[in-house]
């Protein structure tokens, strides 16, 4: 599926830098000149070796950062607080420990004013479309890491954002929960077409669920160096997609993009730890 | 784990009636003097008599209004000055230094000049035991809300939270993990302020039995009023253990027991 021509993009970047102070006092640049819109509804996952400043443009799309330069609009309007648009899916867990399942998917209707009642329903209805019906009263401790990030995807959906902006959530998962995730969330998509952002630094993971790979260059004054369709069937199984034809063809020509990236960011990393111990 | 604390019970209860034995025989025998010593039989006899003619209860629910209106304004003034430092930078720069100083004072030393400035009735034992809980409650306080994780925070700034709405789900929740952590101390620190308050100086209470029973050389006295105050002392810190458990049972064990 492509985003529908001319349509106002759920979300654009336009020539965004955004450079971060370090404690000597010098500007750290982390993305550079980073230029791209996410149609309506378009599955955009983005891709790019580690520490190439994925996790800052998303940061800059939710309004928690402000870029340093540059705009970004999300539905024709600039972004200046907080993105009412979005929902953010952290790659660490961020559910409240002191409140149970239920009360953590009715944390975000309560704090919208929805009368309590509703708040409880919605929740309960959420919890069981990821599939945690009987868990509403267990703690996040007393789950396993798999439920806690679908106690996560519920407590972002529920309140019906328009675009949900997504860490690397699933990178903490053994492989098997988070093949079932990522079927999950195909499904939750197909089910409402929300506009999604995903962030990894997994290839095969940004193909299997994405209709567009963007690729990142390495860091830093990281900017956009690839923007790759993925015209593969949908509805889609992560496991089943992997062995489609088009699936090799599709990650052959970015990983021929990437893999370069990858190289400079390992040997840049390497030269940081050499010389301060550690990035 | 409770099942080797009870295994362990016959040696404890050994333990303890071989030490009241050896007193009450060495005692009794005139090994060692009774005028000093005095002898658990006197003792235990003592204490039933104030609890039976019930002189004893006036002194008690005195200790107890303390302790409880002690550490109620105590950890009170800790949470509202703990809040506002750790939300204020400049406020917590100027301050520091004094509270520092403040704290290091031996908070003892503080208390002939609570009696003169409140009197001799339970104002200054409150005011002492004040002192003692400020400190524990606001230090757990401002360390609890600065190492509030951020993400916690910018995932309820998604989920669309003011800044207050900020203080109510994930700062103050935050931080009252670490003063509930800091309950029996504080707590004890209350019950400690009462007892050397009333103990220095006032009319009523566990601690003002215990002085006018040294006042006398009553040994017995003294025995009997620290036999109740550790009595006291049990019952109030599994009061403490009960709400602890109640309000962090969102916990894991582990972590619980770390704390605890």
């Amino acid at each position: 599926m492509t985003p529908a021509e001319g349509a106002s993009p759920a979300l654009a970047f336009d020539a965004v830098s955004r450079h971060f102070a370090l404690p000597g006092g010098a500007a750290y640049p982390a993305i550079e000149g980073v230029s791209f819109a996410v149609g309506l509804g378009e599955f955009l996952a983005i891709v790019g070796p580690t520490g190439c400043g994925k996790s800052t443009i998303l940061s800059l799309a939710a309004g928690l950062l402000r870029p340093t330069s540059g705009r970004i609009l999300t539905f024709s309007a600039p972004l200046e607080k907080i993105n009412r648009h979005a929902a953010y899916l952290f790659q660490q867990d961020v559910l409240l420990p002191w409140k149970t399942a239920l009360e953590n998917v009715m944390l975000g209707p309560l704090l919208h004013r929805w009368p309590p009642g509703r708040a409880r329903d919605e929740a309960r209805r959420w919890l069981s479309r990821v599939g945690l019906s009987g868990f509403e009263s267990r703690f996040p401790h007393q789950l396993s890491g798999g439920m806690r990030k679908r106690v996560a995807l519920a407590q972002s959906l529920i309140v019906g954002p328009a675009i949900l902006l997504m860490d690397e959530p699933f990178s903490a998962l053994d492989a098997q929960t988070r093949e079932l995730m990522e079927n999950d969330l195909l499904r939750l998509w197909q089910e409402d077409r929300k506009t999604i952002v995903f962030v990894t630094h997994d290839l095969e993971e940004a193909i299997a669920l994405s209709d567009r790979v963007l690729v990142l260059a390495a860091g830093p004054a990281t900017r956009v160096i690839g923007a790759h369709p993925v015209d593969l069937p949908r509805p889609r199984d992560v496991t089943e997609v992997r062995l489609h034809p088009g699936f090799r063809h599709i990650y052959q020509t970015i990983w021929a993009q990437l893999r370069g990236e990858v190289l400079r960011a390992y040997a840049a990393q390497g030269r940081v730890s050499a010389t301060e111990g550690g990035a | 784990m409770s099942k080797g604390r009870y295994r362990l019970l016959p040696y404890q209860t050994g333990l303890l009636v071989t030490l009241v034995g050896a007193w009450q025989v060495t005692t009794q025998r005139g090994w060692v003097d009774p005028f000093f010593f005095s002898t658990p039989s006197a003792i235990g006899t003592r204490v039933a008599e104030w609890f039976v003619q019930g002189s004893i209860y006036r002194h008690l629910w005195t200790t107890t209004l303390e302790t409880v209106l002690a550490f109620l304004t105590g950890a009170g003034l800790g949470v509202v000055f703990g809040f506002a430092f750790a939300r204020s930078p400049i406020l917590s720069g100027i301050f520091d230094p004094y509270l520092k100083i403040a704290n290091a004072l031996p908070r003892v030393v503080l208390a002939p000049i609570f009696t003169l400035w409140f009197g001799l009735g339970i104002l200054s034992k409150v005011a002492f035991g004040v002192t003692l809980v400020f400190f524990i409650v606001f230090f757990n306080t401002y360390q609890g809300i600065r190492e509030v994780e951020t993400g916690l925070l910018n995932n309820a700034r998604m989920l669309g939270a003011t800044e207050r709405d900020l203080v109510r789900h994930v700062l103050l929740p935050s931080a009252m993990v670490w003063i509930l952590s800091s309950l029996h101390t504080s707590v004890g620190l209350a019950l400690v302020g009462a007892v050397v308050g009333e103990y220095l100086g006032s009319g009523r209470g566990l601690g003002y039995i215990i002085a006018q029973a040294e006042g006398t050389f009553d040994t017995t006295g003294v025995f009997a009023g620290m036999t109740v105050l550790a009595a006291f002392t049990l019952v109030v810190d599994l009061l403490v253990t009960l709400v602890e458990r109640r309000l962090l049972a969102w916990k894991p064990a582990a972590a619980h027991a770390e704390r605890a």
